[in-house]
């Protein structure tokens, strides 16, 4: 097992319930996208340039002072073990894993700062916050990014603002977005219609790991698909609107889930997922992201599933396959995963 | 280029379309484009052909006009076309360079192309390593070469100063 997986914490900060609707939304992200002056962006840079971003960014985040318990982390030093773990930790992204190039990471000791180096951008600089907290994450964001644009030069320009290398990312290079757990919407068929209108409102929906990911246990990262044109808090009340409206929708799809014939049905799923994740023998990730979902709806639900939010929030992100390995202490390969999977899940739930 | 649906006249619209998250190109004529319009939702009779060709390739501005195919950022050598072509631009002089493209593009992406954020005053130069300097100077160098033989002694007079600038910069 690696030095740098031992170094993180067996548990994420970041992932605690709090905050309005604990049940639904997981977490809230800011981020911006940012790019020095005088270089080329990373996908035209030779690799030479590329290490003298790094260095220039790492020198200038070390100044900020913001990540003095924090891990630094050269992406072509770390084994591929690693950097799955990191991904799965939503601390760097499945890009900047795959990146051949010198590119790095830096991340808060509580894992709720990170910032990416030569990823799409120059620089990716990211708070994660736990539940619905927009504005504390954008005043640690835009913290972190001030302090950074006093060290460096920012490619800027006062007609289309910070400049990025994909134009949708160009203006305030904000990205707000909220992990929401919607199951009820999902078990009654009405997400395509959700992600309809929300496409018009200028939002996009992705899966759990951000960018190109599929949906798994329901999970639904929602954020603003247009940075330019309106303020950084414009983006971020557009995004909170729409977050609160995601929420009354979801409450009333699970009073419907509730009402009549549907009632049973619903408790019938609830308690078959929750005997399946109590009793187990082996649990693909897949698997045990179905049936917590359902769980997690029916402790929402006021059943007694003997799990509080803030527990559903850790098993769900430390049941990924690094996690496991990373908990067992050892390489286990897909079998030995899975039976350590169902073992953990018997634990929290008995 | 002949029209992809009947193959006899003169390709004129050039019409993207996201079906199904995949995207599909077409080359049509102002008749057949008419046609697929209608096809598209738009109601028969409610446009007359000119109308529904104007609308469409205002609508679908996906084309590639001749002088765009060999437009070039000043700074990287990116060309215009490659952008289209990947989606990512060369370097941040890429946005003065396609200034007047880029700012239709970001009205149809965002649907605005003037920031309105927050404003940044900049940042210190950074302290380069000897590496860079000596690249960046040896790259001003031939271009002040090129300068001084074009007899553009303004551009020389620029170029200089920054060659002074880099000197003085390297940590």
């Amino acid at each position: 097992m690696g030095d740098v997986i031992k170094s993180f914490r067996p548990y994420v900060a970041w992932a605690n319930a709090r905050g309005g609707w604990p049940d639904m939304i997981f977490s809230t992200r800011v981020r911006f996208a940012r790019n020095l002056q005088g270089f080329p962006f990373p996908n035209r840079a030779e690799p030479r340039q590329l290490e003298e971003i790094r260095r220039l960014a790492l020198a200038a985040v070390k100044e900020t002072g913001i990540f003095q318990r924090g891990h630094f982390l050269k992406m072509e030093a770390l084994r591929q073990q690693e950097k799955r773990f990191l991904v799965e930790r939503h601390l760097v992204s499945h890009a900047l894993a795959s990146a051949v190039l010198p590119a790095a990471a830096v991340v808060s000791g509580d894992e709720d700062l990170s910032v990416m180096i030569n990823e799409e951008d120059h620089l990716r600089l990211h708070c994660l916050s736990a539940g619905f907290a927009i504005e504390e994450a954008f005043r640690s964001a835009l913290a972190l990014d001030e302090a950074l644009g006093r060290a460096l030069p920012f490619a800027y320009s006062p007609r289309f603002g910070f400049l990025a290398a994909c134009p949708t990312n160009t203006g305030t290079g904000i990205r707000v977005s909220c992990l929401a757990h919607l199951p009820a919407l999902s078990r009654l068929g009405r997400m395509p219609q959700v992600l309809e209108n929300l496409s018009r409102l200028g939002v996009t929906a992705r899966g759990i790991y951000g960018e190109g990911t599929y949906v798994l246990g329901d999970f639904y990262q929602i954020s603003n698909a247009t940075c330019l044109g309106r303020s950084e808090e414009d983006f971020c009340q557009n995004i909170d609107r729409v977050i609160r409206n995601l929420i009354r929708q979801e409450i009333s799809a699970r009073e419907e889930l509730l009402k009549g014939g549907l009632k049973l049905r619903t408790e019938d799923v609830v308690y078959r997922a929750l005997g399946l994740l109590k009793n187990a023998r082996t649990l693909s990730y897949e698997e045990f992201m179905q049936n917590i979902s359902l769980v997690r709806m029916g402790a929402a639900m006021g059943w007694r599933m003997g799990l509080d939010f803030s527990t559903f929030n850790q098993v769900t992100l430390l049941m990924q396959p690094a996690q496991i390995q990373a908990a067992a202490g050892r390489e286990l390969n897909p079998a030995g995963r899975d039976a350590f999977r169902a073992e953990s899940v018997r634990g929290k739930l008995a | 280029m002949f029209c992809e649906e009947c193959r006899k006249n003169k390709a004129v619209v050039f019409l993207k379309l996201a079906v199904n998250n995949k995207v599909r190109e077409m080359h049509l004529c102002p008749a057949c484009a008419a046609r697929k319009g209608m096809g598209f939702g738009l109601e028969a009779g409610a446009f007359n052909i000119s109308e529904i060709v104007g609308n469409m390739s205002g609508y679908f501005k996906d084309f590639l006009p001749q002088e765009r195919k060999t437009l070039r950022c000043r700074a990287c050598g990116l060309k215009y076309s490659e952008f289209k072509e990947r989606g990512l631009l060369g370097c941040p002089d890429c946005y003065s360079s396609f200034e007047p493209q880029l700012t239709e593009l970001m009205d149809r992406i965002h649907g605005a192309s003037q920031h309105c954020g927050r404003v940044y005053s900049g940042g210190p130069s950074p302290k380069l390593s000897r590496a860079e300097t000596t690249r960046r100077l040896e790259e001003l160098r031939a271009a002040l070469k090129e300068a001084v033989e074009k007899e553009d002694f303004e551009t020389a007079a620029r170029l200089r100063d920054a060659m002074r600038g880099l000197e003085g910069r390297h940590g």
